[in-house]
């Protein structure tokens, strides 16, 4: 009888430090560049205010050029294999229309009600993914010679930055088609690509997740960031947590007004105090209990954006 | 009947000799690529999770840089890295970046690289074993310089070592 009340407790302590001991997984997506898409007349263009704007048509660029899709699948296939697979840029765009669809379609069976949906709702919808891998190709010809010029950059959607790259002209050809030098372009390129994306994953793991902290305010709150509380402008104290809560005390006030601040390169830790993976939202979210909670009092509502950008505006939900 | 005594003695002490000789000639081969001397470079694009690459050996005997050659390609793939250069090559870290990584998991390579060891799982020679004409160098009076174009098998080899934890994958902590 002993024996098995063991082995659950064995069992027990196995899955919680499984789930304890992993990261949140970011989502990594191939996305052709604006470049790319420009040169290749794959775009929309509509009047902005009387100026011409033109912005990428991912979809027609994936209906009409093969390609692209050639490289994507090659990249999506060797990042599989090395554990990655990655979110298809396509079906992400074809799910996003269905489920549009289905959401305009759809009624309660008792009310006859519709989907509750606001116009920030309206606007995150959109194909998105945490490490946008930006694909551009150009060819280069000397008369009959042909080579490929290939650029993969590694972008974190929420601090801007280029976290992972590789890039370079492959060897000319006089003979070989561009679907074949596309393909050599991937095959040399890759291994560095996930090189720089292993170094940047490494660091993570020692120096916390970086992220971007907003802080706003409701237009109708009576309190701002130069409030005083046991004579402390609330900014500070927000920077002091901040202080107190990153990995080595490292974040950066980029801007701070009465109505705003804006912290950049906030490196939390992977876990909180439970050993749970943390991510933008939940730190932010306990930034919110501390404000909430005396002597501040401050009601405020937490809004995410993806694993790395969060904000808080403060005044009430 | 002493005289076929005798015979068989001579024979037998031939045999004997024939094989330490081989065994000395092993160890030789091995003694004089023991400290990892040797010039790794890209030779082109490989098939998919393989590097094709020229490993230049140096030893006193030819056969013995030839035979090591494989040996050092894996080595070179693992610790070296190559840089890029002509026929559309890109420069490549190699799967081990931290040197000490070496010394700390020497037993596992001090096996994996011995004689007939495991590293032959990895590598098969690109050009059937033949040294091109002008990858035979005398770089000295007794030395020589060989270069030897071989297939490495990159991605079974890092899969190799991350699951021997040597390195850690991509997904590793996620």
């Amino acid at each position: 009888m002993k024996q098995p009340k063991l082995i659950l407790c064995l069992l027990a302590i196995f899955s919680i430090t499984i789930s304890f001991g992993q990261a949140k997984k970011p989502t990594l997506m191939v996305v052709p560049s604006d470049a790319w898409c420009v040169q290749n007349g794959y775009t929309l263009t509509f009047d902005d205010q009387g100026s011409t704007k033109k912005i990428p048509d991912y979809k027609r660029a994936f209906q009409e050029n093969t390609e692209v899709l050639q490289v994507i699948s090659q990249i999506n296939g060797m990042m599989a294999d090395r554990g990655f697979p990655l979110k298809n840029m396509e079906s992400a765009i074809k799910t996003l229309e269905s489920n549009s669809a289905e959401d305009n379609l759809r009624q309660s069976k008792e009310s006859g009600s519709g989907i509750s949906e606001s116009p920030i709702d309206e606007l995150k919808k959109a194909a998105k993914a945490d490490i946008i891998i930006q694909l551009t190709w150009t060819i280069n010809k000397t008369g009959p010679k042909k080579s490929i010029n290939f650029n993969l950059q590694g972008l974190d959607s929420y601090t801007d930055k280029q976290i992972a790259t590789a890039t370079g002209t492959g060897a000319p050809s006089f003979s070989a088609e561009t679907p074949v030098l596309l393909s050599e372009a991937v095959l040399s390129h890759m291994d560095n690509f996930t090189a720089s994306l292993q170094s940047h994953f490494d660091d993570m793991f020692e120096n916390g997740r970086e992220i971007i902290v907003r802080i706003q305010k409701w237009d109708d709150w009576d309190g701002d960031l130069e409030t005083e509380y046991g004579g402390e402008e609330l900014g500070v104290v927000i920077e002091d947590w901040l202080q107190a809560n990153t990995v080595k005390g490292r974040f950066n006030t980029t801007d701070m007004t009465e109505n705003m601040a804006l912290f950049e390169q906030v490196r939390i830790p992977l876990y909180n105090d439970k050993g749970n993976a943390l991510d933008a939202n939940r730190y932010v979210k306990e930034l919110g209990k501390f404000l909430s909670s005396a002597p501040y009092n401050i009601p405020n509502k937490p809004v995410m954006k993806g694993l790395g950008r969060a904000t808080i505006i403060l005044g009430h939900k | 009947m002493k005289r076929s005594y005798l015979f068989i003695s001579i024979l037998l002490m031939l045999f004997a000799n024939f094989g330490a000789q081989a065994q000395w000639k092993k160890e030789k081969a091995l003694e004089d690529t023991k400290i990892w001397r040797y010039d790794i470079e890209c030779e082109g694009i490989a098939k998919q999770g393989a590097k094709l690459v020229k490993v230049w050996s140096y030893s006193k005997n030819p056969k013995h840089a030839i035979a090591s050659s494989m040996r050092n390609a894996v080595h070179g793939v693992i610790f070296k890295g190559y840089a890029g250069g002509g026929q559309g090559c890109t420069s490549f870290q190699p799967l081990v970046n931290d040197p000490s990584v070496e010394e700390k998991y020497k037993e596992f390579f001090d096996e994996f690289f011995a004689e007939g060891g495991e590293y032959l799982k990895y590598v098969s020679a690109a050009t059937d074993g033949s040294i091109g004409p002008g990858d035979r160098l005398k770089v000295s009076k007794r030395e020589y310089k060989i270069g030897a174009v071989v297939t490495v098998m990159s991605d079974q080899l890092r899969k190799r070592l991350e699951k021997e934890n040597i390195i850690k994958s991509l997904t590793s902590g996620f």
